[in-house]
């Protein structure tokens, strides 16, 4: 696999859902899996996550993003729950500023630390410039 | 060194998706790429830096290209910026 993939984790399936639509209109290229929601309503699902990770994984590694802390839990479950996982990094970033600082720097090909940068950077963005 | 002003024609301005396709294309060339936006000058290779502003159709912008291909990167940010109007570049 030539890129990085993306995992996107929310409460609800619809904003990872439509945060997918965008990120793939962007860089059509990168592979994108979303794990959204729990039980047909809003939540998050480590088995869900899992098998989401499990979709998009190559050895070029996998960035986790996340909506809200208690997704946190579960995607951290959902990595003890899979092989050993070096090259699977949950990113500390907003969610849709940082899947698509991701998305645009996995698609230039970098490597994992590098678009794990570029999403956690994205926590640092100012949007109005007053 | 280039330095030129140029003004920018993208339909509704540099919105998510030709940001992205600006730092992937940008990314190819040797050249320091940077655009300077009212007080702020961002590097056009860096995602980032291009959602930090709101560039929109109609806008002025300065633009810097330094570097061994300067003047091919400059034709094409130039050109990327102001799609329909390669003509009157040079």
């Amino acid at each position: 696999m030539k890129y990085v993939s993306l995992v996107l984790i929310s409460h609800s399936y619809e904003i990872v859902s439509g945060l997918k639509k965008l990120l793939s209109q962007v860089q059509p290229d990168v592979p994108i899996a979303i794990a959204g929601g729990a039980e047909g309503g809003i939540g998050t699902n480590a088995l869900d996550i899992q098998t989401a990770i499990e979709s998009v994984y190559s050895e070029k590694g996998v960035v986790v993003l996340f909506d809200l802390g208690s997704a946190l839990i579960n995607a951290e479950m959902a990595l003890e729950m899979l092989e050993p996982h070096e090259n699977i990094k949950i990113a500390d970033a907003p969610l849709v500023e940082g899947a698509y600082a991701a998305v645009v720097e996995a698609g230039l090909g970098s490597s994992l630390s590098e678009v794990v940068r570029a999403s956690e950077s994205a926590k640092e963005l100012v949007k109005i410039h007053r | 060194m280039i330095e030129k002003e140029v003004t920018v024609t993208i339909e509704n301005g540099l919105h998510a998706r030709p940001a992205a396709q600006l730092v992937q294309q940008a990314s190819q060339y040797q050249s320091k790429l940077e655009l300077v936006i009212g007080q702020q000058k961002i590097n056009a290779k860096s995602i980032l830096h291009l959602m930090s502003v709101a560039i929109s159709e109609g806008q002025t912008i300065k633009v810097m290209v330094d570097g061994e291909d300067e003047q091919e990167a400059w034709t094409f940010i130039a050109s990327f910026l102001q799609p329909g109007n390669e003509s009157t570049l040079r």
